[in-house]
């Protein structure tokens, strides 16, 4: 039977996640088996993170649409509701940000509902 | 802690008569910042409130018999306990400040919301620079 040897193979798996290791902490970031560990690990925090991100983000927005309603003496609710009769289909983004800088385009949009 | 999204204000409010939890939830939407429409959740945004007659403070049921503050020493038998009533006698302050800083999330930014409360017993406070007197109440 002719010798098998095994070759880089496990050391190039190795090497991936250690690349992904940069910057961590100690022998995390210099010893192949702690460096798996936290990388996978890292990994998944990232996927949920990204999903997370996102609503996070929405949570931010509606509570500052809410603020500058209540402000005019109006409710987060009833603004929604009444833009999305006029059809106007501007997202939370948008509103947030106008809220904020550009005040007469938000007020325009206030006294229409 | 960060400041620059804008400058706080200061609010007074008169508690004489209010019920403690029902004052206490709108005090903390103006301590967080929620009514401001740059309003972030992880920055002290909000703004100072400073409140009087606070030992007028009222509060519905039996509470103020019934209702007690219960903590614990740390030495063996050292559960203690003070009723409402004679809370707003020693340190009438305590009580709503309890309740306010209940509301509050426990976290690090709890103890930078926490020093913008200022809660007087009665109807003199210390910041008549900010809030001359006549200042109307704001809830």
């Amino acid at each position: 039977m002719v010798k098998v040897k095994r070759g880089k193979v496990a050391a190039v798996r190795r090497k991936k996640f250690l690349k992904l290791a940069k910057g961590y902490v100690g022998s995390h970031s210099r010893l192949s088996i702690m460096a798996m560990e936290q990388v996978v690990q890292g990994l998944q925090f990232a996927y949920i993170g990204r999903k997370l991100k996102k609503r996070n983000f929405r949570r931010i927005w509606i509570y500052r649409i809410n603020a500058a309603s209540r402000a005019r003496k109006n409710v987060y609710s009833k603004f929604i509701g009444c833009l999305r009769n006029l059809n106007i289909l501007l997202n939370r983004k948008i509103l947030s940000f106008l809220a904020f800088n550009d005040l007469s385009i938000f007020n325009l949009l206030e006294r229409k509902s | 802690m960060n400041r620059r999204f804008s400058q706080p204000a200061w609010h007074l409010v008169d508690a004489k008569n209010k019920i403690c939890g029902r004052l206490s939830t709108q005090i903390v939407s103006l301590l967080r910042g929620k009514h401001k429409p740059n309003f972030t959740p992880w920055y002290d945004c909000g703004d100072y409130v400073v409140v009087v007659n606070a030992q007028d403070v009222h509060l519905t049921g039996d509470k103020l018999r019934q209702k007690h503050f219960i903590w614990h020493t740390g030495y063996p038998g050292g559960l203690k306990q003070r009723s409402v009533r004679d809370q707003l006698k020693l340190k009438p302050e305590e009580v709503l400040r309890k309740s306010v800083l209940g509301m509050l999330a426990k976290n690090n930014l709890r103890y930078d919301i926490a020093r913008k409360l200022r809660i007087f017993p009665g109807p003199k406070h210390f910041h008549e620079d900010k809030l001359p007197p006549g200042t109307p109440s704001v809830l």
